[in-house]
């Protein structure tokens, strides 16, 4: 990454929490009723500064630490984030949980296994998600008599 | 491939439906979940966990319930999701607190109010009951309340919350006694209440008189008077009421603890609830294990306790909005 | 000495049955991600109700001592803290396996938690009457002040970035603001539905630590099955137990610390871990090496996590008062049967106190033995392909987070939470000072107003928060911490830095 992107980067996140922090300290100062929000307006403010000085930091390319994102490590990222974020929020509670976790862990697998397509690998992707399903099962629902939403499956 | 998915949907849908009728008919054929608005191990949860676990009876319910714990705000969390947020099915049910949801709901600021929910029955009521620390140098009530009268808004009382049984009481000491009090509530419920008033912290409180006489027991706390019609036979029978002290304060702020379904459930399985948990609060093993925690069980059915909701309701609307001016 | 006349009821046969099965459970439950110590004894309540009350408090007592040990396992493993006190073993834990040192620092963190348990316990036997008074001394002005002191930990608790530390630690403090109120009942932040109930400690843990760590993995693309997502190297147990020995500054600064602060009401083991690391890294020669996977980092933590065990229970068995969420749903456990905690305990029921008490000591120890074996465990855990092992750290953490209050909005706010915490990190913010805000804002606020009403009502607010010998200790400890962190981010790191840069230049040249 070079100097210029890395600084564009970090001033990405330094003006988000910038606008964050300007955001509760609006909150703070504006809700009532104002007893219950005297912690919220001292610790908005000391976030308001120091989210100043982390945006001065950023925008003189001051800012060294993490190493900021890359074209590569998205493009490798966003198959998994994509099914988390369908599991989590949609399929989990249309499906049931555990029909549910045992697909996305097979979509996982399938996804990031990188041997070939062949049945005796599809039989594994699917039947190992499966054997830790069950696992699942067992510890949360037969033992901890977890009532987990229902789901067209259970 | 379109078509395809719409018979996809389609069966699952019939599969969806065909489910939901099933589940009134064999009710219940799962454990059932039962929300508590405090945390795990304060009196509500305590007293819950006893009375419930008989469930798993053939003869009362056959299927055992689990208590979830959603505590915040004074009860607030918990209610606000039982009314919104919890399925209407018969296996999600909540334990009220009275006078609390309904003193909540009257003040505003939730999304649920006595219309929110359906009675099922009641299993114990608690008393508020003033204390002050074992060193104090109050022994009656009217010593304290004299105190404060000479020395309005300098007597610190710490409760579980505000417009909870304890806060309740001390607004009716206020207007009954016509002092001013300095009503504290802690965060973290009756038993840091009651820390607050071992500790010395405050100059006396307000709390359940399970976890009073307990403290009392143990020789930490002095037990100054009981917010209830009549004295407590069992546990406090030294101990007098407001009332025969010369305080116009009744039983209003005594908190009945009970079972509930959110509106909406169906009939049948509220009947069928409204039949057996009367029946698991009166077995005899919740009883004993209830006696022996020093918890006062009364159990009522669904009819006392829609009407005990309704008076309340009333009550509580009228104490408010007098005590607001 | 009374103690030891009853260690008979310990061994008897039904007695030790339910302890062993209670340590084992225990540790299974405590290494589930979103089982607290606090749900799992409370799922055991249940249980005693047949039991006999000595018996029933055994098998409570033993799953307290082996929950709070087993959340080390999840932490390390797979850097899932199970609950709060396990944070700080993340921290180093996690690096220390990533290493391939996953068995040592398992069975390095059993070792450690037991010998800060069992000298807890101890504490517990022979100190109760002195500590009692101890523990109702704090108040709120001083919980508030002890919060304060962990907040000034926060600066120094990520060496990398002194502005992104303290800003992580402000997120964490606003987050935890978010929903009701406590204390007035007032509606604070609530932009969705699944805030009304404000952020569940544990949940966002689950996402702070878990979600991050599934993305690392999916970073790593398409990585042949034959290499696994952790290399465990084969441990010998007396290599473990000769090193953690060797960290004995770590050992006594997690036991000290766990043992003072399990004892104060209203603050327990969730900073005990915490603090202790910190505590122990200020005093450490080491002390850049932590975070990078130091043993020291897991002893410290572990051994203080365990050792605030038995003083913890101190309030509870003197004078009838919870001084944890554990402590409480222990008291129910003692109140169904009938036995009221107090002076009547140990003056009525001595066999039930003192069998309950032994129980715990010898909990410790079953706690430590059956914690290494299952540290043998890990080195299966850790063959699984990292694709295999991505969908079952997400899987559980669904279920983990879901299952603390049967809540949905939970799971979302987990994920949501993990989501922006990976980016977060990417950008040199980090997970540590954002959790230690986000437990820290609601003892800072609560004893903060509480105190306030109380002072309004006396002697008004600066002789209630400013005065005392308790007071000004904690606010002379509060000044101590300020200024360390001061010297060593503007002093110390700048210099070291700049010798460190001198000695390659010099390097370089020969």
């Amino acid at each position: 990454m070079t100097a210029s992107t890395h600084r564009l980067q970090h001033l990405v996140p330094a003006t988000l929490i910038f606008a964050l922090a300007a955001t509760v300290t609006w909150l703070s100062f504006t809700r009532e009723p104002a007893d219950a929000f005297l912690f919220p307006r001292i610790i908005s403010v000391v976030m308001i500064g120091l989210a100043a000085w982390n945006f001065a930091r950023a925008a003189l390319g001051l800012a060294r630490v993490g190493t900021g994102l890359s074209t590569g490590l998205l493009i490798r990222t966003a198959p998994g984030v994509a099914v988390t974020l369908v599991y989590v929020f949609f399929v989990a509670k249309w499906l049931g949980f555990y029909a549910a976790s045992w697909l996305a862990c097979v979509m996982i697998y399938a996804l990031y296994d990188p041997t070939p397509h062949s049945s005796a690998a599809w039989a594994k992707r699917i039947l190992v998600p499966a054997g830790f399903t069950v696992i699942i099962y067992l510890l949360f629902n037969t033992l901890l008599k977890v009532q987990t939403p229902r789901g067209i499956f259970f | 491939m379109r078509k395809l998915f719409k018979a996809l949907a389609v069966t699952a849908l019939a599969v969806t439906a065909s489910f939901s009728v099933a589940k009134a008919e064999g009710y219940p054929d799962r454990p059932i979940s039962v929300m508590v608005s405090y945390g795990a191990g304060g009196a509500t949860d305590f007293q819950a966990r006893i009375v419930t676990m008989m469930s798993g009876n053939e003869e009362l319910l056959g299927q055992p319930m689990v208590i979830i714990n959603k505590p915040g705000a004074g009860g607030r969390v918990g209610w606000n999701w039982l009314a919104t947020e919890a399925d209407a099915d018969g296996y999600t049910l909540g334990v009220y607190n009275i006078p609390h949801f309904i003193a909540q709901s009257i003040e505003g600021g939730v999304k649920y109010s006595a219309d929110s929910f359906e009675p099922i029955a009641n299993w114990g009521t608690d008393p508020a009951v003033v204390i002050v620390p074992k060193d104090s140098p109050y022994n009656t009530i009217q010593e304290l309340i004299d105190y404060a009268k000479a020395n309005p808004g300098k007597v610190t009382l710490s409760g579980a919350g505000l417009f909870v049984g304890h806060h309740i009481a001390a607004l009716q000491i206020e207007k009954a006694a016509d002092v001013k009090l300095a009503y504290i509530p802690t965060k973290g419920g009756g038993a840091a209440a009651m820390k607050a008033v071992i500790a010395g912290e405050v100059t006396g409180g307000i709390n359940n008189l399970s976890d009073a006489y307990r403290a009392r027991e143990a020789g930490n706390v002095k037990i100054l008077a009981i917010a209830d019609d009549e004295r407590d036979k069992d546990f406090l029978p030294d101990v007098p009421t407001l009332k025969e002290s010369g305080y116009d304060v009744d039983d209003s702020s005594v908190n009945f603890r009970g079972i509930m379904a959110r509106k909406g459930t169906p009939p049948e399985v509220i009947e069928k609830l409204a039949k057996a948990v009367p029946e698991m609060f009166a077995h005899k093993n919740v009883a004993a294990q209830m006696k022996a925690g020093g918890s006062p069980i009364k159990i009522m059915n669904r009819e006392e306790v829609a009407k005990m909701w309704a008076d309340r309701q009333t009550y509580l609307a009228e104490l408010l909005k007098d005590l607001k001016k | 000495m009374e103690f030891l006349g009853y260690f008979g009821g310990v061994f008897e046969p039904v007695a030790f049955m339910l302890l062993l099965g209670g340590t084992i459970g225990g540790l299974i439950l405590g290494a589930t991600p979103g089982l607290s110590p606090t749900m799992a004894v409370a799922l055991l309540i249940p249980f005693t109700f047949q039991l006999e009350p000595t018996q029933g408090l055994i098998l409570l007592g033993a799953a307290y001592t082996s929950t709070v040990a087993g959340g080390a396992v999840s932490a390390i493993l797979l850097k899932i803290p199970g609950a709060p006190a396990n944070i700080a073993t993340a921290l180093d834990g996690h690096e220390m396996a990533r290493k391939g040192q996953g068995a040592k620092a398992l069975h390095m963190s059993f070792m450690a938690s037991g010998v800060g348990g069992v000298l807890g316990v101890l504490l517990l036997i022979f100190l109760t009457p002195l500590l009692a008074k101890w523990a109702l001394a704090f108040g709120p002005s001083h919980l508030f002040w002890m919060a304060i002191l962990g907040v000034t930990v926060i600066g120094s608790l990520d060496s990398r970035s002194f502005v992104k530390g303290l800003l992580s630690g402000c997120l964490g403090f606003w987050l935890s603001m978010i929903g009701y109120d406590d204390i007035q009942g007032a509606q604070r932040f609530i932009f969705h539905d699944a805030l009304t109930g404000g952020i569940n400690i544990i949940a966002a843990l689950i996402g702070i630590f878990a979600i991050p760590q599934v993305i690392e993995m999916f970073a790593k693309g398409r990585v042949p099955s034959s290499i696994s997502s952790l290399n465990v190297e084969r441990q010998s147990l007396m290599a473990s137990l000769r090193e953690t020995f060797m960290y004995k500054r770590a050992l006594a600064i997690g036991t000290v610390c766990g043992s003072i602060i399990g004892l104060i009401p209203g603050v327990g083991g969730q900073i005990a871990g915490l603090l202790a690391y910190d505590q122990s890294r200020k005093f450490s020669p080491d002390r850049d090496k932590f975070g990078t996977g130091h043993p020291e980092g897991v002893i410290a933590a572990e051994s203080a996590n365990n050792a605030m065990v038995g003083p913890s229970l101190v309030p509870l068995l003197t004078l009838s008062i919870p001084g944890s969420p554990t402590a409480a749903v222990l008291l129910g456990g003692l109140l169904i049967h009938g036995i009221f905690p107090g002076t009547d305990l140990f003056d009525n029921h001595p066999q039930v106190a003192w069998t309950f008490i032994n129980s715990m000591l010898i909990g410790q120890i079953l706690m430590v033995v059956f914690g290494i074996w299952i540290s043998g465990w890990a080195a299966r855990v850790s063959k699984v392909p990292t694709p295999i092992m991505a969908g079952a750290v997400l899987v559980l953490s669904l279920f983990g987070s879901y299952s603390i209050q049967q809540s949905m909005g939970d799971v979302y706010i987990m994920l949501v939470l993990g989501l922006g915490m990976y980016l977060l990190e990417k950008f040199g913010f980090s997970a540590a000072p954002l959790v230690l805000g986000l437990i820290l804002g609601p003892i800072a606020e609560a004893n903060f107003i509480q105190g306030s009403m109380i002072a309004n009502a006396g002697d008004g607010l600066i002789d209630y928060f400013l005065t005392g010998t308790l007071n000004l200790f904690l606010i002379a400890m509060v000044l101590a911490s300020m200024a360390y962190s001061f010297w060593a981010t503007m002093i110390h790191e700048p210099r070291v830095a700049a010798s460190r840069a001198a000695q390659t230049k010099a390097e370089a040249a020969e």
